[in-house]
């Protein structure tokens, strides 16, 4: 069998040499996107993760919920039509009739259900897990379109959640599966690994027949490689290409991708466990100086790893002002207090984490050794940078900064909170009964009240604790073909609705 | 012959061995695939599960165990990451490879040849310093540089060729041309160097003063002795080449076994390294028995 | 010794004829302006990698983010603005200058390394029993087959990543081509006449293998270590470029160029300067290995004598 194969792939191969330049362009609801890496799963539990979600989010699994990013209507139905909290805080969803997967089964309450427990199974490891630790679920089909969610503990928040959980039909196999069925508007009809995937719009889809007819997705790791292939015509869309590369205004739009650059203090070691050293980051660092420079002109300076788009975004907390007389100041503060401040302080940062990565991180070791701090600036590759972003901590750790970035496009800051500032976060580096009191009550809480808390806590972490250094909301850039009408938005990072593609004429 | 083929068969099941558990222990050194397969936000209990899952959560030695009995039974594991056999996602990306890599490579050879031997002919001369310049300024040029330099040339300014991917014959090109440059340079240069050692040397001397006037019987012979240094020096590029041309292959997006390799070794997706270099150590181990063939073919007096 | 005997005891038109051994090799470069040329800028490199750290260290680094990328050739600026600026605003001219010293140190001792371990395993593999030369020659294979980025991967994260461990890591890579050139000259050369002769007239085989076969292996080996530098210098920055080779705030030629990649289309000069170091440096080495090569050959050397100045 294996050989088999082997002698199958060479054929394609000599083929493939023989075929001569294929016709460049089809027809015109065709279009083909580049994207910089490829998905190596098209697991519906895994839509989550970018370079999955980009592909079948939406276009081929849907979920019960999805989050309106563009008109900012929130929550918004999409296989759920309406849904209801029940007294015990349980939620009761109505489903959409009629709907079918792409295999042709109906939807129905049982595949929610079978979706959920799927998810749980320990015979895979699916990402969207992750956004139901520490929950217990209890799943109740009431009839085919009703379905109960008992959460405990209570889930305010659960509408939203269930935007993140794709539903599969009952049946699929708990095991990844490489061939998704869903029931959104398009079908996986071929994927060449490496080479290609190509989705065709279904006949049979429930809502709205979408313009495009049919994506050809192509994966290219050279943002300039990207650009130049919308430029020459061999594809129609570019979601992300590099700063340097958008220079065509017709074609090329930034947008606030919702990744969020910071750098991670670990409060527990000396000198950084002290407030006056924090401080003295953050006053040390010039962040207007990259904006325009190093840093897309587009990108905001952050106050919170979570864009202003959120719930809770704190308005009134600003953005420490670069005064690197007053850092100096605090430091001698600190010195003479006896806190170590000489005590050189490792910064880690990830090679290839975000667009010069490299330069940002050479000029703010700069900047801060100018104020007095010693640096050593250190990239790792990926898997070491988890190392030291993520607990557990290594013991016997020197003073570490950690130079990472945070996306969070969900709208609600309880997706950063816990793991970055909680005693039991993974990548917290503090243990502050205040921040855990605030995170509790405002997970709990609903409406205004989860507003305010959230902006109290944002608030104190920023001015008070000085937990980080904030630095960067940053841009993306895309490029899109002049013969369709697409604005990439928040969301682009993580998923891409082809039925948000138009096609002019 | 035979037996030395059956020979060299034994050894190179040796090293492979050799090969494999050396990559085994040592790429488990690296880091944890569970934090590279979920998200930072992930629980230390989704990791735990992850592990549990894939067998990663056993002692290193019961994880060999299971493995040495697997590729027993021709079974090379999973994909950590792309949930299918390991080795089907490493022949797919290995085909590409070696067409790319046959290809470059013949082409590399025939030119290097007749460049080197042309310009050792004439030492010094016009075409000497001419060829020596272009194929050095060859092989020191970075490929990524020139590959981005070829498509914004060929494929943008001149709309003449694909900037990058598959799917036809002119999608090739680019990516043969860009990788021709450095292996070209360096043969090329071997070749000369050799071939005038081989021209000053006392035989083709004989020959010349036996009253061999023509030119092409002692550049033959020339050129047969020659080619010892030559065809090592092949062997060491093409065995670079079926290790995968990693950045051309990432540049223009060419589903090779270089960046499945690199993207596996960044993703700790064991199975998948340990297939990789399973196939590409068997392509050059064979490679290896052909060019000490090669040897033994050119120079009767080498004997096996 | 003999030479220098020789001279104070013989009268002075002997003297002239035969110039001592340094003279008559200044000589024969200044016979091959191209060499001479070569011989000069190798010099310049070697400076600049011992003193432009401790010389330029502090220019290098200067920051100035209002100075990006600016364009070279402004003679109006400092002199060493002249090649423009890189994403931070540093100069290029002194950057480039203080790589030299790493950028030399990975190469030269990543090609060293390999070359020596190389031809000495090869020699032994030609040289030695049938047993041993297979279990070298198999080690040989398993190196080769080893892909280099997991060797690097591996290198870099069990040990860190540093200057060293990099030439370590490169130099692992190179060896196998080495060992396999010299072992199969040595099966060649072993074979012909003059060394059997030398071994019927009862030579060790340690005269044999330093006396009538290293020198003959030599000239191939020369020339591969002057390829090999460029290669070095490649992979290291192809290395940079997939993110797994020096990082900065350390700086080669290598890493310049990847880090200059993105900027290709609007400001060349970043990658340019840096991989322009790298091919002059290439192209002077090997210059100066054909030109000694020429020189060293007894039976070749009269080409250059011949082109020399005809009396000083």
């Amino acid at each position: 069998m294996k050989t088999s194969h082997l002698f199958g792939a060479l054929l394609g191969s000599v083929l493939a040499l023989g075929s001569g330049v294929a016709p460049a362009y089809a027809a015109s609801s065709d279009i083909k996107i580049v994207l910089p890496e490829e998905a190596d799963l098209l697991e519906p539990c895994m839509a989550t993760r970018s370079n999955i979600g980009r592909v079948i989010m939406e276009n081929v699994s849907e979920t019960l919920t999805e989050l309106d990013v563009r008109t900012k209507k929130g929550v918004m139905p999409r296989l759920a039509e309406k849904w209801e909290q029940n007294a015990d805080g349980s939620w009761r969803f109505h489903l959409r009739q009629g709907v079918k997967f792409s295999d042709g089964k109906t939807f129905g309450a049982k595949d929610v259900k079978y979706s959920f427990d799927r998810i749980f199974s320990d015979k895979n490891i699916c990402e969207s897990r992750r956004y139901f630790g520490g929950m217990k679920f209890d799943v109740n089909v009431v009839d085919e379109n009703t379905i109960d969610f008992k959460v405990d503990p209570v889930q305010p928040i659960l509408p939203l959640l269930l935007s993140l959980v794709t539903i599969v039909p009952e049946g699929t196999p708990l095991e990844f599966v490489r061939e998704p069925i869903g029931t959104g508007p398009y079908k996986l009809t071929n994927w060449t690994p490496g080479q290609q995937i190509v989705l065709d719009a279904r006949d049979d889809y429930w809502g709205t027949k979408p313009a495009v007819t049919k994506a050809t997705y192509l994966f290219r790791s050279d943002p300039a490689v990207r650009a130049a292939m919308v430029q020459a015509g061999e594809a129609d869309l570019a979601p992300s290409i590099s700063q340097v590369e958008a220079t065509n205004d017709k074609t090329d739009f930034s947008y606030l991708d919702s990744e969020t650059v910071y750098l991670r203090i670990d409060g527990n070691i000396a000198p950084l466990n002290d407030v006056r050293v924090r401080k003295a980051l953050n006053l040390a660092i010039d962040r207007q100086a990259f904006i325009g420079t190093l840093v897309p002109q587009d990108a905001v300076l952050a106050t919170a790893l979570v864009p202003p788009t959120t719930l809770g975004w704190n308005p009134d907390v600003k953005v420490p002002a670069f005064d690197p007389d007053q850092a100096k100041k605090l430091l001698e503060e600190a010195k003479a207090a006896g806190v170590p401040v000489d005590t050189p302080i490792t910064v880690v940062a990830r090679t290839a984490n975000f667009p010069n990565v490299t330069e940002i991180m050479e000029a703010i070791q700069a900047q801060l050794q100018d104020v007095g701090f010693k640096i050593d600036l250190k990239f790792v590759e990926v898997a070491e940078h988890e190392v030291y972003y993520s607990k557990p901590f290594k013991e016997g750790r020197g003073p570490t900064i950690v130079a990472a970035m945070h996306d969070n496009s969900k709208g609600d800051p309880s997706f950063t909170m816990f793991f970055k500032y909680h005693t039991n976060g993974t990548q917290s580096g503090y243990s502050d009964p205040k921040v855990d009191d605030l995170i509790a009550r405002a997970s709990a809480a609903t409406g205004d009240e989860r507003a305010k808390l959230w902006s109290e806590l944002i608030a104190y972490v920023h001015d008070d604790l000085v937990a980080d250094v904030a630095l960067f909301h940053m841009v993306g850039y895309s490029r899109v073909s002049e013969r369709l009408d697409f604005k990439p938005s928040i969301a682009t990072n993580s998923m891409l609705q082809l039925s948000e593609i138009g096609i002019k004429n | 012959m035979l037996s030395f083929i059956r020979k060299r068969a034994f050894a190179s099941l040796i090293s492979l061995i050799g090969l494999l558990v050396m990559v085994f222990f040592l790429s488990r050194l690296t880091g944890d695939p569970a934090s590279l397969f979920l998200p930072v936000e992930a629980s230390a209990e989704m990791k735990a599960e992850f592990r549990a899952l894939h067998g990663l959560d056993q002692p290193l030695l019961v994880q060999f165990g299971q493995y040495v009995g697997n590729v027993l039974t021709g079974d090379l594991g999973e994909s950590l990451r792309k949930a299918r056999p390991a080795l089907d996602v490493v022949l797919e990306a290995f085909v590409w490879t070696l067409w790319l890599a046959v290809i470059t490579m013949t082409l590399v050879t025939v030119c290097a040849i007749v460049v080197g031997s042309l310009a050792a002919f004439r030492t010094g001369g016009f075409f000497d310093r001419f060829s020596s310049m272009v194929s050095l300024i060859g092989a020191s040029v970075p490929d990524f540089w020139l590959a981005i330099v070829a498509i914004v040339v060929f494929a943008i300014q001149l709309s003449w060729l694909p900037t990058s991917g598959t799917g036809s014959l002119a999608h090739w090109i680019l990516p043969i041309c860009v990788l021709f440059v450095r292996p070209f340079g360096i043969i090329v240069q071997v070749v000369r160097g050799s071939m005038i050692s081989a021209l000053s040397s006392a035989y083709v001397k004989t020959a010349r003063a036996k009253g061999v006037k023509s030119g092409p019987i002692i550049f033959v012979h020339a050129l047969r002795n020659a080619m010892l240094p030559v065809i090592t020096v092949i062997g060491d590029q093409a065995a670079s080449l079926l290790n995968g041309a990693v950045v051309i292959e990432t540049i223009f997006g060419f589903p090779g076994v270089g960046k499945l390799m690199i993207d596996s070794i960044l993703q700790r997706d064991f199975n998948v390294v340990l297939a990789a270099i399973l196939v590409t150590a068997f392509a050059i181990f064979l490679m290896n028995l052909v060019i000490d063939l090669a040897y033994a073919l050119l120079d009767p007096r080498i004997r096996y | 010794m003999t030479m220098a005997i020789q001279s104070t005891h013989t009268p002075k038109e002997k003297v002239a004829e035969e110039p001592s051994a340094i003279v008559r090799m200044a000589r024969m470069l200044w016979a091959d302006k191209f060499a001479l040329c070569a011989a000069i800028f190798l010099i310049f490199v070697i400076v600049m990698a011992i003193v432009g750290p401790a010389w330029l260290n502090e220019l290098a680094t200067k920051q100035n983010l209002r100075g990006r990328n600016l364009a070279p050739f402004d003679f109006s600026r400092e002199w060493f603005m002249w090649l423009g600026a890189d994403a931070l605003g540093r100069p290029l001219w002194p950057r480039i200058i203080v790589a030299t010293q790493n950028t030399m140190m990975v190469a030269a001792g990543a090609v060293v390394i390999s070359a020596i371990v190389g031809t000495l395993l090869g020699l032994i593999a030609g040289f030695a029993s049938e047993r041993t030369s297979q279990v070298i020659m198999r080690l040989a294979d398993v190196i080769m087959s080893f892909p280099s980025l997991l060797v690097a991967v591996i290198v870099l994260y069990i040990l860190g990543s540093s200057i060293l461990n990099l030439m370590l890591v490169l130099s692992i890579t190179r060896i196998p081509v080495y060992l396999r050139t010299t072992r199969a000259e040595v099966m060649e050369i072993k074979s012909r006449m003059f060394v059997q002769a030398a071994r019927v007239m009862g030579a060790s085989s340690k005269r044999i293998l330093f006396r009538h076969i290293l020198p003959v292996v030599l000239p191939t080996l020369t020339t591969l270590m002057t390829l090999d530098f460029a290669y070095v210098m490649l992979a290291e920055s192809a290395l940079s470029f997939l993110g797994i080779g020096i990082q900065p705030p350390e700086i080669t030629w290598g890493l310049m160029i990847s880090q200059g990649r993105q900027y290709l289309t609007n400001a060349w000069w970043l990658s340019f300067w840096p991989g322009l170091a790298i091919i002059l440096t290439t192209l002077s080495l090997n210059l100066l290995s054909n030109w000694l090569r020429i020189a060293l050959d007894p039976v070749q050397r009269w080409r250059l004598e011949m082109k020399g100045p005809k009396h000083g």
